[in-house]
């Protein structure tokens, strides 16, 4: 055999490694500073820009595409060429692929804080970026399926299988849930309405977690762990079985996400079932990685990058136990819209995401640079207070998660609700908002030490930019089985019946999930007297989707006697028909708004109550920790874009009259006096144009269709 | 290291895949662990009759588990013995103390204080009425229209009474920090 020499391009492993760490900060200090406005109002400053409903989905993106997907591409660069035994396939495809995602991580940090979101949760980014991800993540795949093609290893390592999933399915996932019809050059409205949005929205969402934050980090941990601990790994078998059954379950389990929502009872079962089957196939792979570190535990004690390793993977296992429990109907009426959600995925972006780059880094920096780490004694220090901080970050956001859900439920002996006043409820766990801060800013400052551990390396050394490397050509083999080769260890040399078997194991639980949301009416009982929106409140909501008020408030009465004494009947399929995109939320900072417009319903209030909350919150509840929305008061609507909307939403299919669009602005103008003359009588003044008076229009409109008989 | 050892010795046996060797990684033969494939197998009988419970032995819908939990409360809650019709104004310290207690708790000045979202309360124009049965049924039933909170769901009569006694005798006439000026009519 012919042995060729070729090499490595090591370059764009460090340009994707030191962005990596760039991004992981920027996305830290932003968590950081929504955690602390969360206990400190006045940190919002009063600025559209800086209110915790743009930052949060700041943070959120910034964590899940900026650092963790960064460090899955230095993961699949730096471990598809020596797997492979190839350069990768294009330096140019892969320099496209580089500058497109980090240009779009900057669109997304310019766009979020001016308002510009999709107002759904980890797909907030506007349509042309995603757009510009969609094309990008092509680019990515095609350079990976080409280095597939030339490469020099007949049999494909289980990473690579791993990355191979996340291509595809994130590809699918990201398109199907970003469908919208463009009302501007960075607004939209999704074409899906109301349950079948949630349904495809958390689809997403859920596998956004499985397969951007789950498999490509099982790729990184086959390849890294057993690199570091130099060990082989546990068991082949145990891989083939975890893989195909975690990616085949994962897809169905989305509807966990909508338990006791107004959801059809077989897709919440689905949601139940499936997560409960995948606790195994997850725990797969964390047993694998553990065991694989059989014989050098001795050696977890001196090296700071296994010692990552073992806490990443077994956060891993604590998260993936954790996530079938909360899928259970019983534990998640508790643990829904609580902090304990927000726990659970700190537990997995902190420890599994973050440990795992930050031991993959550690490992990688010194060998790319071709020196020893500028400080091992730093990177162990790192570690604990890396560790420390997780703790103290996730522990006393347990404690508050089942504090709030305890005082919610709770009931006198009178039957009256004994924390009526929701303020109480925040109040009692601002205290664990402290200490969840101060365990955010532990671990910002192990990331910091994280950031100059690893530039100080860098320097201390050369880029080895071109790695040589050798392997003899790959000889043509007959694509039939041969006698005695395993079905398995058959396709795993065949890269594209590999591909189309991920695939269709992927697609299966999608379509089954998603088509009867769509075709199935009896999915979606309709409510007569649902009517679509007003053009005032429409603009209203519109700009409740801007704000990112779903960060903190859910629009979803779950069939509980708490939830009904508190808010008002439960929510119904049939009333979110025209809601282009869904706004249920998932977490309750402040109380759910399903019912907010219910004359004589528990959350009612008037147009004068609205006015003096949105303009100044602590006027009206001193301990409030909402922000104030000055701007509403200054700012116009957006009176131009009102006829694009009327005209978007007749293509999705609401049923405004013919030609409406046309006198939408006057519709939406003479609604707007209506309410600035009942501000006025109550001594307020405020001109007829404001947003303002679209919020307060769409508050009053939230949850009353069905008090009213069809008329 | 004694470790090392150990494990050459079970690497060089069977249990190392021959053909495997990716980049150095090697791969053992090893079956899954058995209580993870037990443990497997047993979510998948769970969930199957799961499914089978709840979708095709009809088990309780959330919505039927709501109408028991409603049911449960109803059946649970106290007898109330207060009069309505014969409301009395109460003066004595004991009620003028959980008045102002009970005024507080429900926040009743984040609304009829300064920020002017409810009447002046300390005034002598009243525009549901200025005696104590008036005040009652208000705060009991709420003003659906104009915002004012039906609180029979979170106070008990007995509570009301006090608050709408507290109203009546210590707050009329205090200094106010509302200023809507006068509304209704003069009591």
């Amino acid at each position: 055999m012919e042995q060729q020499t070729f090499y490595y391009d090591n370059k764009i492993v460090r340009l994707f490694g030191g962005v990596t760490i760039l991004w992981g900060v920027v996305g830290v200090l932003v968590g950081l500073l929504i955690a602390l406005q969360l206990a400190f109002p006045a940190m919002n400053f009063n600025l559209p820009w800086l209110t915790f409903g743009r930052l949060r989905p700041l943070h959120t993106n910034a964590i899940i595409f900026a650092f963790v997907g960064n460090g899955i591409f230095t993961a699949a660069y730096y471990s598809m060429q020596r797997l492979l035994k190839t350069r990768m396939y294009s330096d140019l495809l892969g320099r496209i692929h580089f500058w497109g995602w980090q240009l779009i991580i900057v669109a997304a940090a310019i766009t979020l804080p001016l308002g510009y979101t999709q107002g759904k949760e980890y797909a907030e980014l506007s349509w042309p970026i995603d757009i510009a991800v969609a094309l990008i993540w092509v680019v990515f795949g095609w350079n990976m399926l080409g280095t597939l093609a030339i490469r020099r290893v007949r049999h494909i390592y289980v990473a690579i299988w791993f990355y191979i999933s996340t291509f595809i399915t994130i590809a699918v996932l990201w398109i199907v849930n970003n469908l919208a019809i463009p009302t501007g050059w960075f607004e939209s409205y999704s074409i899906y309405a109301g349950i079948q949005d949630a349904l495809v929205q958390w689809w997403y969402g859920h596998n956004a977690v499985a397969f951007f934050l789950t498999t490509p980090m099982l790729g990184l941990m086959y390849y890294f762990l057993p690199k570091a601990a130099n060990r082989p790994v546990y068991s082949y078998k145990l891989s083939i079985i975890h893989f195909w059954a975690l990616i085949f379950l994962y897809i169905w389990a989305g509807p966990h996400h909508l338990l006791y929502q107004a959801l059809p009872a077989w897709a919440q079962s689905m949601g139940v079932v499936f997560s409960v089957m995948l606790l195994m196939p997850s725990w797969g792979g964390m047993v694998n990685g553990l065991l694989t570190l059989r014989g050098a535990w001795d050696r977890v004690r001196d090296s700071a990058v296994l010692k990552f390793y073992v806490v990443g993977v077994t956060a891993y296992g604590m998260s993936t136990f954790e996530g079938p429990l909360l899928s259970l109907k019983s534990v998640n009426a508790i643990s829904h819209f609580t902090d304990w959600t927000i726990a659970h995925v700190h537990i997995g972006a902190m420890g599994w995401n973050g440990f795992m780059i930050f031991g993959m880094i550690y490992w990688l920096w010194p060998r790319l640079f071709n020196t020893k780490m500028y400080s091992e004694k730093m990177a162990n220090g790192h570690f604990w207070i890396g560790t420390l901080g997780m703790i103290i970050y996730a522990v006393p956001l347990y404690w508050a998660a089942i504090t709030q859900a305890l005082m919610w439920k709770e009931f006198t002996p009178e039957g009256f609700l004994a924390y009526p006043n929701f303020m109480e409820t925040v109040t009692q766990i601002l205290p664990m908002y402290y200490l969840r801060s101060f365990g955010g800013l532990l671990y910002l400052i192990g990331f910091l030490m994280f950031a100059f551990n690893t530039i100080m390396t860098a320097r201390s050394g050369k880029l080895i930019a071109e790695e040589e490397a050798s392997a003899p050509a790959l000889e043509p083999m007959k694509k039939s089985r041969e006698s005695g080769e395993t079905p398995h260890r058959w396709v795993e040399r065949r890269w594209v019946p590999f591909t189309i078997w991920a695939f269709i194991a992927i697609a299966i639980g999608s379509i089954i999930e998603l088509v009867p949301g769509f075709m199935v009416k009896s999915n979606v009982p309709t409510i007569e007297s649902v009517q679509p929106y007003t053009p005032l409140e429409l603009a209203g909501r519109d700009i409740y989707v801007r704000e990112g008020c779903y960060t903190c408030h859910s629009q979803q009465v779950r069939p509980f006697r708490s939830e009904t004494e508190r808010y008002g009947e439960y929510s119904k399929a049939g009333e979110f028909v025209y809601d282009h995109p869904y706004q249920w939320g998932s977490r309750r900072m402040g109380p759910d708004l399903a019912r907010e417009g219910v004359v004589g319903g528990p959350m009612y209030k008037s147009n004068t109550w609205h006015y003096n909350h949105f303009l100044r919150p602590q006027d009206v509840i001193a301990e409030s920790v909402m922000p104030a929305y000055p701007w509403f008061i200054s700012d116009q609507i957006d009176l131009e874009a009102i006829p694009v909307k009327i005209r978007a939403m007749q293509t999705l299919g609401v049923p405004y009259a013919e030609g409406f669009d046309l006198i939408a602005v006057e519709n939406l103008l003479k609604q707007g006096q209506s309410i600035a003359d009942d501000l006025k009588s109550n001594g307020i003044e405020v001109e007829k144009d404001r947003e303002i008076l679209a919020v307060i229009a769409y508050m009053q409109r939230l949850g009353v269709d069905i008090t009213k008989s069809h008329k | 290291m004694a470790n090392d050892e150990q494990y050459n010795q079970e690497t060089q046996d069977s249990k190392l895949m021959i053909d495997h060797d990716y980049d150095g990684i090697k791969e053992l033969d090893n079956p899954p662990p058995p209580w993870l494939m037990y443990i497997f197998y047993a979510s998948i009988v769970w969930s199957v009759f799961y499914v089978f419970y709840y979708h095709v032995y009809d088990g309780p819908s959330q919505i039927d588990e709501y109408n028991t939990e409603m049911a449960e409360a109803e059946a649970d809650r106290p007898v109330n013995n207060f009069d309505e019709e014969n409301i009395v104004l109460l003066t004595d310290d004991a009620a003028m103390a959980e008045g102002v207690k009970l005024y507080a708790s429900k926040a009743c000045d984040a609304c009829h204080g300064a920020s002017n979202i409810g009447a002046d309360l300390t005034d002598n124009f009243w525009i549901n009425g200025g005696d104590v049965a008036s005040v009652f049924k208000i705060i009991k039933y709420g003003k659906a229209e104009k915002g004012m909170t039906p609180f029979q769901s979170q106070l008990t009569d007995e509570q009301i009474n006090q608050i709408a006694s507290y109203i009546l005798i210590k707050l009329k006439g205090a200094p106010t920090t509302n200023t809507k000026g006068p509304e209704g009519e003069e009591i």
